[in-house]
């Protein structure tokens, strides 16, 4: 579904990410973590093209990314991304945020689109409030809003860019439970967050990035109870005894 | 002999109507055209794209940083010598779009940059094309900071139009000179002429300071 080929990305003079070589197979959840600057927000967005490599070879559902004529209507449509920080249409409801990629990329008309908007919302339980905007919503309703928008292009890869970073403690859960709800639906995702529990209860494969390179690739169990690099240790220590 | 200019200017008045009429034609072409392009030009340099950067950064350059008395003698005394015959209307409203489209352009730039990058992330995210992404979520929210200075410029825009007398329009400013010329009372006539522009001016300074206020404060659909 997504294979990296030696993909090599500089942001200036800095190399952020390093000869990186990864797959995802249809319906795994991969889970990336890492210190802060390590590269694995910039190694999702490379896979919607959110940002361009410089060389390697990076195909996504059989689409050639490192092509840069490639149709990228066509391969974005096929992609969810949640971002961190939401970033909902905020002149838009609830509603209108979901159904406005359906309507105007697929087509779909109106009246169907606003059924397929509010199936959306009912699964992330925000059927209630179709026509809320984002800012009378909670941070938490707020990503399950960006939730539902993903998933109303019913796309072939989820990709969350730490989702639950920017929520309060306490609407950190609601967000995981729509997340696991997907995975036992079988959705390929790809997740870049720090929510170690998530990783260990549903990731099929957790990545450890550091300083733009791929460090360990392991099935949770054995990346937490049993790191196989001192870099991967020291951050798992770090992070489960915050 | 105050009162006896006063019942001439009152006489006369028709013809400040007139002027007024002329004001108002002239203004609104120049402004309607000059958003129209501001705003094309604007999308435009908010992109960055090099080929279209500098030559509108010279040009906005250009039209702001030279006086529109001289705009106008341009374009109505030197594009003649160029092929492009224009009448005095046609030349005041091809110069007041000109200076409509520079200041407008970068009301429009600036509203645009103004709106958060992950606006654009997450519309591109979605598959829009970015003509779509323009007119579906970042015009929508650009224009909660475009239209309140965008209004005023419209003020600024048909006060500048009382420079057009100087090719010959008789429009407000115009009709000013040409009554002072039989009223030699200045201030009483150019009072009037103030007081008409103020009658047309004063509504879009009332909606500039609406648009602040509304767009500023809370969720609104626009």
């Amino acid at each position: 579904m997504i294979k990296f080929k030696d993909v090599n990305k500089w942001f200036g003079s800095l190399h952020v990410l390093q000869t990186i070589n990864m797959h995802v197979k249809p319906g795994e959840v991969v889970v990336i973590c890492g210190p802060s600057g390590s590269g694995k927000s910039t190694l999702i967005r490379c896979i919607n093209r959110l940002e361009k490599f410089q060389n390697g070879e990076l195909y996504v559902d059989g689409m050639p990314l490192h092509n840069y004529s490639i149709n990228l209507t066509k391969l974005r449509a096929e992609i969810g991304f949640v971002f961190q920080q939401f970033h909902l249409y905020p002149h838009m409801t609830a509603l209108e945020n979901v159904t406005l990629a359906p309507i105007h990329v697929r087509k779909i008309k109106k009246k169907e689109a606003k059924e397929i908007g509010m199936e959306k919302l009912v699964r992330v339980g925000l059927g209630d409030k179709a026509s809320s905007y984002p800012d009378q919503l909670s941070g938490g309703q707020q990503q399950r809003v960006a939730i539902a928008r993903g998933l109303a292009m019913s796309p072939k890869i989820l990709l969350f860019d730490e989702p639950t970073s920017a929520l309060d403690p306490e609407m950190i859960g609601e967000v995981l439970d729509v997340m696991i709800k997907l995975v036992d639906e079988g959705m390929t995702m790809c997740v870049v967050t720090h929510e170690m529990g998530f990783a260990r209860q549903v990731a099929h494969r957790v990545i450890f990035m550091d300083e733009g390179q791929i460090i360990e690739t392991e099935k949770p169990d054995q990346f937490f109870d049993n790191p196989q690099t001192e870099r991967a240790a020291l951050f798992i220590s770090k992070i489960l005894t915050h | 002999m105050i009162a006896y200019y006063f019942q001439r200017l009152i006489e006369i008045f028709p013809f400040f109507l007139k002027g007024l009429w002329m004001t108002a034609i002239i203004s609104c072409l120049g402004l309607i055209f000059g958003t129209i392009l501001g705003f094309i030009m604007g999308v435009l340099r908010s992109q960055e794209v090099r080929l279209f950067n500098w030559p509108i950064g010279i040009f906005v350059s250009v039209i702001r940083g030279t006086p529109f008395v001289v705009q106008i003698f341009i374009v109505f005394f030197i594009f003649p010598e160029w092929g492009i015959q224009l009448n005095a209307i046609s030349a005041a409203v091809l110069a007041l779009t000109i200076l409509g489209t520079a200041f407008i352009c970068e009301i429009v730039a600036g509203g645009i940059k103004a709106v958060p990058k992950g606006q654009w992330e997450a519309s591109a995210s979605s598959g829009l094309s970015i003509v779509k992404q323009l007119r579906l979520v970042i015009i929508p929210q650009a224009l909660r900071t475009i239209l309140p200075p965008l209004v005023g410029q419209y003020v600024l825009l048909i006060k500048d139009s009382s420079v057009v007398s100087v090719i010959g329009v008789v429009e407000l400013t115009r009709v000013g000179w040409l009554t002072v010329v039989r009223i030699p009372e200045g201030l009483m006539v150019f009072s009037l002429v103030g007081i008409l522009y103020f009658v047309i001016s004063y509504p879009l300074i009332r909606l500039s300071n609406g648009l602040e206020k509304k767009l500023s404060v809370g969720q609104i659909s626009l």
